[in-house]
């Protein structure tokens, strides 16, 4: 009694099965299966995910790869089995065809296409209803073809059976045993009904049959089969026969290589250290030091053993591009910050300055593809990639996928409409989400949805959009991890094309490349280096006394005090990665010097240090250290019998025998815990699939019993697992961290140096960074930098720096700054303008812009140059004719206008101006709109931000500000909120049980009252404590002097989080 | 001298509520607010509110979604266009007792020139808070104006109500109002708004070329009726189709053969009406006014538009003569009216080629003949479900309604045998089944109403799990059986054996 199902079909079917394949797999090994065959329609997505399920599996079935293969000329399904290597190619490649010919997303099969890729394929028709129908099918495909048969309590299966076996008989195909599950578990019905609601746009009331009659789709014991099949016994028997027939298993794909130009005569090792010689003589113009050549020898050596030259070969390649084109770029991962990547160029991180030893993480065990991600200027990445195809072909490169999951919001908003539900509700569950973060909906939640989770359609409806999270949705390009191969890529895993024109991705995401070992090279988007590159363009067009030579990441001055002292107090709006709530509060305490301390500051706050209450021992023993720079620390240590008590000085020394970084847990796991290669290796994978496999609590146990058995204190043990777990949910490894750390302090330096410039590259790289224009301009201007405001008589597009009367650099707002004006008009003025517009009927007249733009421009107050204000400008625009005139009669300049005496127009309060500014553009220089709330709040005792600073540690307090950012940290126990008015900003803290009670106004107030106690920090960091807040947006109307809508809050991303409404005008 | 044309301007700011409110006619104080809400852009927003909702701080036009999470609870209806518009018809109609030029402001207002007839009523103070206090007593907020022209009128109505504004005197009186007064354009408003023009009167003081040049002449030309410059004459109301025909008698009649005669006429007149609008009537009712006061009404339904006179009287005299209490004539009727209450547009009365059409059609005849005479709900007809659930699969309508529809689910293939049986029992009965040879096998006997029935053949099973989130149930498994009298049944098993120990059995229907 044996038997092997061969028709499963996965959650990544997408909306077709409601069970995870490894739920199959691991379901297929517990009914003793020999076999279990994944088939998915029309794709191979789901394979890598079954196969990671199966390598866990202690005595697992074989596991057979596959795909059901649907077509459109009404040939019924067919699951094709490949039955080796080459036929999988041709699988992989039908798909891949099927899938180009179609929109994104879909496939489109006709039956002739697996006739051109049949060989080699195993093949099992499914017969539709009317069975007959499969005849010509099987006509055509005589051998390795089946039949197949399923009991599946449709009330005639018997002799349904009957027929097929007849039919089989006829066309001498053998017939096969199917149970075509849907489902691992016939408890997973009632999902599979809900999945299928979902994916026909029903509600359940009135989906009726074209749900499934019963529950009978799920895998079902061998003995059951047999009994099921007592009429056909071989059909059963069939299902082993044909499992034997396939000797194909996923880790026969493994990568080759693209083999990059090598001069003739030159091994690709040869090359490389050709190359790296060379790029060492230019970086150490003075000599390379012998240290520097000594590990570079090293390296070389082990990237010859890992035959892995060829990847060097493509990053340096790739990153050569870039930089003749003038394009800043950066690599960081683990083989980065090797000197071999600082000679060729790949990263400007001088690996001496930051010994992140190369081969420690990349341990000849673990067999594994090294990683660099270069991230390159986010305006300027399409042209990176438009190069890696030109010199790939399209048949050999292609982009990561990446699996979209359901997550709480998407969960509950579709789950919402199958069970009828109004949008209203569902959205408003949706609404008390944190970010995209978040794994179930918790009863809080729905609570603060003002929904009352016993209700019963609610918590229905809750309970199955948590049963629905994490699974697939649908695939999705990967932000830009390439996969290159020397063969056609469409052999190892079909490709489809995206949704950009002339962009492939692959059915895989990073987790399945790296289960199955494949390199990627990751061409990543950062804005930072859009925004430094800005700024050092516009340092150098506007640098006095002669003309410098451009600025480049590694000649930017290095050890440069001021800047340290800005960044020391928390002065780092802007500045790249150190710029949030909770990293402005580090920033006193930690007090960084060297580029190694701005490492730690960028990998310090994050959920690994901040789970394993690494922080704060840290911060202390910094303390000390700051003070007293020989002070030494007891590190943790075994018992003597179990190991020198200097054991972990090398791996800890650096951080003060404090672990910070996933390389010291992972050493750990090794040095302190006796892990073996291989079992750290699990470890590391565990962590990094932690989220959808739960194998940590075998490795917890191993790892804190295993530190507690040699003497290390326990505390200590159980904390380092905690970080590890935080690693697990937000890995960020030194070697990025030392690569960040650098564009830290150049960002820091060009904030210091030339504050207008940073302000100005800050706002043309836009979106990017957490702050909005507002902030960015408050606090150029806090740096005393003059802002004008956007105006057609002098901006451009962009920002730009002008120099004043008294010859200062004064930052000009660009049009960008205004809402909804586009980018094209802009460029009209700037090409109209010559040596400037005389007066407004003259730049009318010269720009003929639509009398939209105009209106746009009138609104955002941009006619001063004219001498017309906001009123003045607008009342004169509307006095223009209206768009479009019929061309033939148009004259070719449009007849001057009578010139007009009018009355003036009532002048315009400067509150309602200020509103305007920030309908229109978000920001004001006028003033700021709490300023025109201030005797209001001051008759009810609310403090300023900067009147918080001044209090007194433990002071009550309550202080109104309009929010800036909202940001919950990691798996943070505290919300920070950034107050902010006219006076300066405010930090206010919101513990995690304050902030359930308060979610609501967190999450929805725009002008928030928090009211609490003070607290101050020896360093000199203020924090409001909050006990209560209040949602006070409604006072902001108060602005216009009427009725203002104030909307819903819309989750966004701060930066652009409107604190007024936007104009409604011609939009 | 010319004659000053005078208007009056009526408002019911809250007409749809009000109407729902009056159905109440008790106010009842203690009930949840009341909000009428309406769909746009695939969202709810409140479209109309009583005046406790609004003292509550809900708005029109707000999102339903942050009206209900201000006040809880509150009391929602979906707003009825067609209702209110006939409300206002009908209010219009009642004020045509004032002046016989009575015009729609719609969706909420009306215009009454009361041109030369205010002295009628004691002057045009007095008819003002004549009209208003009559009709507020009737439960309508209401608020009203009079002035020169409709817009100067209306205006005044809505922003400063019970203000008449003396002949001439429009451009002072509504200076102070704010520019919505002016125009419902929202883009003129906008723009007058950013100009910082905010009264009537800050707009009026501009040049009107510079008006026009910026916001049009239409505009230009609606201020100057708005400050009585310029006169707009009012849109008399269209006269409702009439859809009736009555005939008078001198001599109350008596006699049935005179009241079928005249029904008969009756039924020709109103059937050339039809004819003339090209519609048919779906209901029908005569009513009979007897000399002493007495009316006795009788309505009749058809499944289609219907003109044919004699159609007509046969289902009204089939009606007649179903009821239990015939028709007293007492001392005779003076008037018979017989009127269409529904009228559909027809298509053109060809008849059909098509024997199925004309046979369909004559069923539709004996069902509205059935019908008159049973009563409309005791004729019904099935209409398909889409559900698995067998007992569920049909459900009855009056067969007069043609709403509902349903495509039967072909259950059957080619010559397969029938998968369900041609009769369901109202309600499955539970049979004593001996036991089955395997556990989804049928039994091989059963006793159902005390006859016991050997199981020759069966088929099956066919297994159905209940609708999950209905309400629990067993899973069935199906079985179609034939007795050893020939006989074919329809089983199931309720429940699987591995799920609950000994399930019971069932006869759910009778194959033919």
């Amino acid at each position: 009694m044996s038997y092997a199902e061969l028709a499963v079909t996965t959650n990544f079917s997408f909306l077709h099965g409601a069970s995870h394949p490894g739920d199959f797999v691991e379901r297929a090994a517990e009914l003793g299966y020999p076999a279990i065959g994944i088939a998915d329609r029309n794709t191979l997505a789901g394979v890598v995910r079954a196969y990671e399920a199966w390598k866990k599996l202690p005595q697992p079935p074989r596991l057979l790869i596959g795909a059901r293969l649907v077509f459109r000329d009404g040939t019924p399904d067919i699951l094709a089995y490949p039955k080796d290597r080459k036929a999988y190619a041709r699988l992989s490649r039908l798909i891949s065809v099927g899938k180009l010919r179609a929109e994104k997303g879909e496939c489109l099969l006709d039956f002739a296409d697996l006739l051109e890729y049949r060989r080699g394929l195993l093949l099992i028709v499914m017969p539709p209803v009317d069975h007959a129908m499969v005849k010509p099918a099987l006509a055509q495909l005589r051998v390795d073809a089946w039949l197949a048969a399923s009991m599946l309590y449709t009330g005639e299966d018997r002799r349904r059976l009957r027929d097929l076996k007849k039919l089989a008989r006829e066309t001498s195909t053998p017939l096969i045993a199917i149970n075509d599950a849907l489902y691992h578990d016939p408890g997973e019905r009632d999902l599979q009904d809900v999945v299928t609601c979902i994916r026909e746009h029903l509600v359940l009331e009135q989906a009726g049959t074209r749900l499934q009659a019963n529950a009978e789709r799920h895998l079902k014991p061998p003995e059951e089969m047999t009994r099921l099949f007592h009429d056909a016994p071989q059909a059963v028997e069939e299902t082993i026969r044909f499992a034997t027939r396939i000797s194909f298993t996923l880790d026969q794909l493994s990568q080759r290589y693209p083999r990059e130009p090598v001069p003739r005569g030159k091994t690709p090792d040869g090359h490389l250290r050709d190359l790296t010689e060379q790029g060492l003589k230019w970086r150490y113009p003075d000599g390379v030091p012998p240290n520097v050549t000594a590990l570079a020898e090293k390296e070389l050596i082990f990237i010859a053993e890992g035959k892995i030259a060829h990847y060097f070969l493509t990053v340096h390649d790739i990153v050569k591009f870039a930089r003749g084109q003038g394009i800043l770029c950066q690599g960081r991962g683990s083989a980065a910050n090797s000197v071999v990547c600082y000679a060729l160029g790949v990263t400007s991180v001088d690996p001496t300055e930051i010994d992140v030893l190369f081969e420690r993480f990349l341990n000849p065990q673990r067999r594994e593809p090294p990683d660099i991600d270069v991230d390159f200027e986010h305006e300027r990445r399409e042209e990176v990639i438009q190069y890696i195809y030109q010199r790939y072909g399209h048949r050999r490169a292609a982009l990561t996928a990446t699996v979209i999951h359901y997550r709480p919001r998407s969960a509950i908003r579709e789950v919402g409409k199958v069970f009828g539900l109004t949008e209203d509700i569902t959205g408003k569950l949706a609404d008390t989400v944190w970010g995209h973060h978040g794994d179930e909906l918790e009863e809080y939640q729905v609570r603060q949805g003002e929904q009352d989770p016993h209700n019963h359609a609610v918590k229905r409806a809750v309970n199955f959009a948590n049963r629905l999270m994490g699974f697939p949705r649908h695939l999705s390009q990967h932000v830009g991890g390439f996969v290159l191969t020397r063969d056609k890529l469409d052999w190892t895993v079909p490709i489809g094309p995206a949704a950009m024109d002339d962009r492939y991705f692959i059915e895989w995401d990073k987790d399945d490349l790296d289960t199955l070992e494949i390199m990627k090279v990751d061409v990543l988007a950062l804005g930072m280096l859009t925004c430094i590159r800005k700024a050092f363009d516009l340092i150098h067009a506007h640098a006095q006394g002669g003309c410098e030579p451009k600025l480049l990441l590694a000649t930017v001055p290095q050890n440069d005090k001021d800047t340290y002292d800005m960044l020391c107090k928390a002065d780092a709006i802007g500045v790249f990665q150190v710029e949030s709530r909770a990293q402005m509060s580090m920033l006193p305490r930690l007090r960084p010097r060297t580029p190694y301390d701005l490492t730690i500051e960028v990998a310090i706050v994050r959920p690994g240090p901040i789970q394993g209450n690494m922080v704060r021992p840290y911060l202390k023993r910094r303390a000390i250290s700051l003070k007293d720079p020989n002070a030494t620390f007891p590190f943790p240590c075994p018992s003597p019998e179990h190991g020198p008590a200097n054991e972990l000085h090398g791996i800890l020394g650096k951080t003060l025998g404090v672990p910070l970084f996933q390389e010291q847990a992972m050493r750990l796991a090794i040095v302190a815990a006796k892990f073996s290669a291989d079992e750290a290796n699990g470890l590391r994978r565990a962590m990094a699939t932690f989220r959808h496999v739960g194998t940590m609590h075998t490795f917890e146990k191993k790892f804190v019993e295993g530190m507690i058995g040699r003497g290390y204190d326990p505390a200590f043990a159980q904390d380092c697992f905690n970080q590890i777990k935080g690693f697990g949910s937000y890995g960020f490894p030194e070697s990025h961290a030392a690569s960040f750390a650098l564009l830290v302090y150049v960002s820091a330096w060009i904030k210091c140096h030339h504050p207008a410039a940073f302000a100005a590259a800050l706002l043309n790289s836009q979106p990017m960074g957490f702050y909005a224009p507002a902030e960015i301009v408050r606090c150029a201007r806090d740096h005393g930098v003059m802002v004008l405001a956007p105006d057609a008589a002098f901006s451009h597009w962009d920002c730009t720096l002008e120099r004043d009367h008294k010859d200062a650099l004064c930052l000009r707002l660009g049009l960008r700054q205004i809402d909804g004006f586009r980018e094209e008009d802009a460029q009209t003025i700037t090409n109209n303008r010559c040596d400037g517009y005389c007066g407004f009927a003259d730049f009318v007249r010269r720009t003929s812009l639509s009398k939209r733009a105009l209106v746009t421009l009138a609104e955002a107050d941009a006619f001063r140059g004219f001498g017309l204000d906001r009123r003045e400008g607008l009342w004169a625009v509307r006095r223009l004719p209206d768009d479009n005139p019929l061309p033939l009669f148009a004259p070719r300049a449009a007849p001057e206008m009578g010139i007009e005496k009018i009355a003036p127009l009532p002048a315009m309060p400067l509150s309602e101006h200020v509103l305007a500014d920030y309908q229109t553009m978000r920001l004001s220089l006028k003033a700021y709109p709490t300023q025109f709330l201030r005797p209001g709040f001051d008759a009810e005792g609310i403090t300023s931000c900067k009147g918080v600073g001044a209090l007194k540690d433990g002071a009550s307090v309550r202080c109104a500000g309009v929010v800036l950012v909202r940001q919950r940290p990691g798996e943070g126990t505290a919300i920070f909120i950034t107050l902010s008015d006219e006076t300066g900003v405010c930090n206010v803290v919101v513990w995690a049980r304050t902030f359930e009670q308060f979610r609501k106004e967190v999450m929805g107030a725009r002008l928030l009252l928090a009211e609490g106690k003070v607290q101050k920090s020896p360093e000199g960091v203020v924090h409001l404590m909050a006990e209560r807040l209040i949602d006070r947006s409604a006072d902001l109307r108060l602005l216009a002097g009427a009725e203002l809508p104030v909307p819903k809050p819309v989750h966004r991303h701060p930066r652009d989080v409107r604190i007024l409404p936007p104009s409604r005008d011609f939009h | 001298m010319r004659q000053h044309r005078r208007i009056l301007a009526l408002w019911f700011a809250r007409l749809p509520t009000d109407r729902l409110l009056r159905k109440a006619r008790q106010p009842d104080s203690s009930a949840a607010p009341l909000v009428i809400s309406h769909k746009a852009n695939n969202a709810l927003y409140v479209y109309a509110l009583e005046a406790r909702a609004q003292k509550l701080g809900l708005y029109k036009g707000q999102p339903l979604a942050n009206a209900r999470a201000m006040v809880q609870p509150l009391q929602i209806m979906p707003a009825d266009e067609g209702a209110d518009a006939a409300l206002l018809e009908a209010i219009a109609d009642w004020c045509d007792r004032f002046t016989p030029l009575v015009s729609l402001d719609a969706p909420d207002g009306l215009l009454l020139d009361i041109t030369g007839a205010a002295h009628l009523f004691r002057g045009e103070t007095a008819l003002l808070k004549m009209v208003t206090g009559k009709i507020a007593k009737q439960g309508f907020a209401v608020q009203g104006a009079i002035a020169g022209t409709s817009l100067a009128a209306r205006a005044l109505a809505r922003f400063a109500p019970g203000t008449i504004a003396a002949p001439g005197d429009e451009a002072v009186t509504v200076a102070p109002l704010p520019i919505t007064a002016l125009t419902p354009d929202d883009k003129i408003l906008r723009a007058l708004r950013h100009a910082g023009l905010k009264t009537v009167g800050m707009v009026a003081a501009r040049l009107h070329s510079e008006l026009s040049e910026r916001l049009g002449k239409v505009f230009v030309n609606r201020l100057r009726v708005m400050l009585g410059a310029e006169e707009q004459p009012l849109e008399p109301r269209r006269p409702l189709p009439d859809l009736m025909a009555e005939q008078r008698f001198a001599e109350p009649v008596v006699t049935e053969e005179i009241i079928s005669a005249s029904l008969l006429s009756l039924a020709e007149t109103l059937s050339e009406i039809l004819e003339r609008q090209g519609r048919g009537a779906r209901m029908l009712e005569a009513g009979f006014f007897r000399a002493d006061g007495k009316v006795a009404r009788i309505a009749i339904k058809t499944g289609e538009p219907l003109r044919d006179p004699k159609v007509m009287l046969r289902l009204l005299c089939q009606k007649l003569d179903a009821l239990a209490d015939p028709l007293d004539p007492g001392f005779g009727f003076d008037l018979i009216r017989l009127e269409a209450l529904l009228a559909e547009e027809t298509k053109p009365g060809t008849v059909s080629f098509d024997s199925n059409e004309n046979a369909s059609r004559q069923v539709r005849f004996l069902i509205d003949r059935l019908a008159a005479r049973f009563g409309e709900h005791r004729v019904q007809r099935f209409v398909a479900q889409d559900t698995h659930i067998p007992e569920a699969a049909g459900v009855t309508v009056p067969a007069q309604e043609r709403d509902f529809d349903g495509a039967w689910i072909l259950k059957r293939r080619g010559d397969d045998p029938p998968r369900r049986p041609l009769r369901l029992l109202e309600r499955p009965e539970e049979i004593k089944a001996g036991l089955p040879l395997a556990p989804d096998g049928p039994p091989k006997y059963f006793l159902w109403r005390q006859c016991r029935h050997d199981v020759t053949r069966a088929e099956g099973p066919e297994r159905i799990a209940m609708e999950w989130w209905r309400k629990e149930g067993h899973t069935r498994d199906y079985f179609r059986v034939e007795t050893k009298e020939g006989q074919r049944f329809w089983l199931y098993r309720d429940g699987l054996f591995h799920q609950i120990g000994a399930p019971r059995w069932y006869l759910q229907g009778i194959f033919a």
